[in-house]
């Protein structure tokens, strides 16, 4: 590695295994007779950054730990370079492919320096001693993991995410070619995960190629090219994270309903998850509940309303509106709307029949706008029970007095008005005259 | 604590040791039945190496004191050496050949030996350092085989297998030497870890397995360093695990066996040597493993002092004095949970 931040892989090895791909051949992984992951096929380019991710046990550390003897490989290979990594001999392996794994025990007192330089072991001659060219790397990689002050610690006094750090500079020790993470960053606060993540990041920029294991989707999404999901005894290909990982992905994978959409600061995608699909299953026995929200202002209702067993109608909304990605994950019914598309004829009868068939309609703290007023108004003519959210201002209404107006004539009708979403469970059980 | 053991704090250490093991030597040929004085014991083998007259004094110190001190400065050596290895390997702090069954294995390979093969010289020369390193080495893999589950070696069912196979196998021998009475005595006296009447024959028989038995954990004391890491990361940084289990256990196999073919059953050498050298200088073995070997040659040259000297003229079998000093030591790494 060079001062660039360039990843040069050691010129000795660079014969030896030719530029090419890792790639899994129909490789079947497992522990003794025990077959976990079936017929795995795919391939990592070099440079790219391959995220796994998939439900507890189904076999995401397992294909890593194939790579280096920890699980073996019934049936089908491993290649790196078209070589075989699975019949390859430690040493030259180790020269290949760097392992950071999810746990290390420290129950020895090497000093921290020493540990790292274990690293260098598959590069040091019979009866060499490490000298100063190891030296300089195990100086760089403690540096580059921000471990270059603990140096002289002993490892067994280190916090987890000490060693975990350390870890990853024994195996960058390595000058790996290929750098396998298992949960990298399960011991680091958030700081030390974005500065290891980002590491590998620019690591990967430079040549390394990396499969990676994510219990945090969004970390995933947000640092891999490409994504895989291991479920089920298989894998899938790897795709871009916005293909791989979209909420039927993740309801079918995880069985958890969850919102997925681009993170607006990021860049890329974030996925929030809303409740699990277990507890949501039995729930459709409570009174059906209306909702007019948008821009957020639903989701933390629906959800909760949700997993109290109501139905939900939350009227037109837009692609796009966090609450049309919640009122998606928790199964509500719903007027799609195309991102900033309005509200015709249509769908406002559309509407006002979704929320005729509600026991009551609840009137979220959203502000409104030329596109949500229908909703507002469907509501009003529906004659169902109304709950009224806040108080209307001019701060919440870009419609120009008309949801104002709106507002006050519900009031004349009788609806209630709560302070906040706290209090709408209450005001339901009297609005339907039932305890909600 | 342990700072990176740098070249010269090494080469320092070593020497010190070194040093302390020739004054402990000189001290352990000096006590006896006849006193002799360090002078004495000096020139004595100055008489031996340049030649000369002998004295008296030079016939107890050549014929009987010094192959004595030298075998319990071997015997010493290899037992700290196996402990060295088994405690890497098991990464476990309580591993040592007397608690993992391995000399009771040498001990009955040893007994079967003598008993089937007479009493002709060069078959027990020969014989006796076999069986021993046949029974050391079935006894090792019995142990880790019974301690073994799904491919997983537990501490705990570790040390309870080979104290469990260390108790059969005594029982074995025992039964064995109930059968053939006439040579019953001298055998138990053996078993009890004694280093009477002992002879340069011993002394090189032992010498030779140790160098054997040597040449392995020099070559691959960076290998020892990366086994505490668990046998998974030790193969991800390039250690062809398996093998250099074998390898290692064989090593230990052997100078255990040495070590029991010549002097019994002298436990808790290999436990307590290693640890107190680990405590005091760090676990990397390019520094650890000599300076083990070291220290435990010095330490059983002392035992054996005291042996003789705390009960004189009567003497106290070896092993007895350093089960009297190890079982306690045992039990306070035991509370302690001692880390490697």
């Amino acid at each position: 590695m060079s001062e660039s931040g360039r990843y040069d892989a050691p010129s000795a090895n660079a014969a030896a295994t030719a530029p090419g791909a890792l790639e899994y051949v129909r490789a079947s992984i497992g522990y003794g007779a025990r077959t976990i992951v079936r017929d795995a096929s795919f391939a990592v380019e070099p440079g790219e950054f391959v995220g796994l991710v998939g439900p507890n046990g189904a076999g995401k550390s397992t294909l890593l730990r194939a790579m280096t003897g920890g699980a073996t490989v019934s049936s089908g290979d491993i290649t790196f370079g078209g070589a075989s990594l699975v019949r390859m001999p430690e040493r030259e392996r180790a020269r290949i492919v760097g392992v950071v794994p999810q746990t290390q025990l420290a129950t020895f007192s090497f000093t921290a320096r020493a540990y790292v330089e274990m690293g260098r072991h598959a590069h040091l001659g019979r009866l060499a001693t490490p000298g100063a060219a190891d030296a300089a790397i195990v100086d760089e990689v403690m540096e580059r993991t921000d471990t270059a002050r603990l140096a002289a610690e002993p490892v067994d006094e280190l916090s987890g995410g000490d060693l975990q750090r350390l870890t990853l500079a024994q195996a960058l020790a390595q000058q790996p070619r290929v750098l396998l993470l298992d949960e990298p960053t399960s011991h680091l606060d958030l700081n030390h995960a974005l500065q290891v993540l980002e590491l590998v990041r620019s690591l990967a920029d430079g040549g390394l190629t990396v499969v990676g294991v994510f219990h945090d989707l969004g970390l995933a999404a947000r640092y891999a090219d490409r994504i895989s999901i291991v479920a089920d005894g298989g894998v899938t290909p790897p795709a871009p994270p916005a293909s791989a990982l979209d909420a039927q992905v993740v309801s079918d994978v995880f069985g958890v309903r969850a919102v997925v959409r681009t993170d607006p600061v990021t860049g890329s995608v974030a996925v929030t998850p809303i409740v699990r699909g277990a507890d949501l299953a039995p729930t459709v026995t409570g009174l059906r509940i209306g909702l007019v929200c948008g821009s957020g202002t639903g989701a933390g209702l629906m959800r909760r309303l949700a997993l109290a067993g109501h139905p939900l109608y939350a009227g037109a909304l837009n692609r796009g509106d966090i609450d049309h990605a919640v009122a998606e994950a928790v199964g509500a019914g719903m007027a799609e709307l195309p991102a900033f598309g309005e509200v015709d004829d249509v769908i406002a009868a559309d509407v006002r029949a979704g929320y005729a068939a509600c026991a009551c309609v609840v009137v979220c703290e959203t502000p409104f706008g030329s596109a949500n007023l229908p909703n507002l108004q469907a509501a009003l003519d529906s004659g169902r029970p109304l709950v009224l959210v806040g108080e209307m201002d001019d701060q919440r209404d870009y419609a120009h007095g008309r949801a104002h107006a709106l507002w006050e004539r519900a009031l004349e009708r009788g609806a209630q008005r709560v302070d906040s979403e706290a209090d709408v469970p209450g005001a339901l059980g009297r609005c339907s005259g039932v305890e909600a | 604590m342990t700072p990176a053991p740098g070249r010269s704090r090494t080469v320092l250490v070593l020497a010190g040791l070194a040093v302390a093991l020739v004054l402990a030597i000189i001290a352990g040929v000096a006590f006896g039945a006849v006193p002799i004085s360090p002078g004495e014991v000096v020139s004595a083998i100055a008489h031996a190496l340049g030649g000369g007259e002998r004295t008296l004094a030079d016939a107890v110190v050549l014929d009987l004191r010094l192959p004595r001190v030298l075998l319990a400065a071997l015997v010493g050596a290899a037992l700290a050496l196996a402990g060295v290895l088994y405690q890497a390997l098991f990464r476990n702090p309580l591993a040592d050949p007397y608690i993992l069954g391995v000399s009771s294995g040498a001990g009955l390979g040893a007994t079967v030996a003598m008993m089937a093969l007479g009493t002709s010289y060069m078959m027990r020369a020969i014989g006796v350092p076999v069986g021993a390193f046949v029974g050391a080495g079935l006894t090792m893999l019995l142990v880790v085989r019974l301690a073994s589950r799904r491919g997983r070696l537990d501490p705990t069912s570790l040390l309870l297998a080979g104290m469990a196979v260390s108790y059969i196998l005594s029982a074995l021998t025992s039964f064995l030497l109930v059968l053939d009475r006439e040579q019953m005595s001298s055998v138990v006296f053996w078993m009890m870890g004694g280093l009477q009447n002992r002879s340069w024959e011993h002394v090189a028989s032992l010498g030779v397995m140790l160098a054997i038995g040597s040449i392995a954990p020099a070559l691959y004391h960076r290998e020892l360093d990366l086994m505490l890491l668990g046998d998974e990361r030790a193969g991800q940084l390039g250690v062809s695990v398996e093998r250099f289990k074998m390898l290692a256990l064989a090593s230990a196999s052997l100078v255990v066996a040495g070590a029991v073919s010549v002097s019994g059953l002298i436990g808790f050498i290999g436990l307590m040597t290693p640890h107190m050298v680990r405590l005091a200088l760090g676990p990397r073995h390019r520094l650890l493993l000599p300076a083990s070997v070291l220290a435990g040659a010095i330490v059983l040259v002392v035992a054996d002092l005291l042996a003789r000297v705390v009960l004189a003229p009567v003497e106290v079998p070896v092993g007895i004095v350093t089960a009297l000093a190890g079982g306690p030591f045992f039990l306070w790494i035991l509370l302690r949970k001692e880390r490697m």
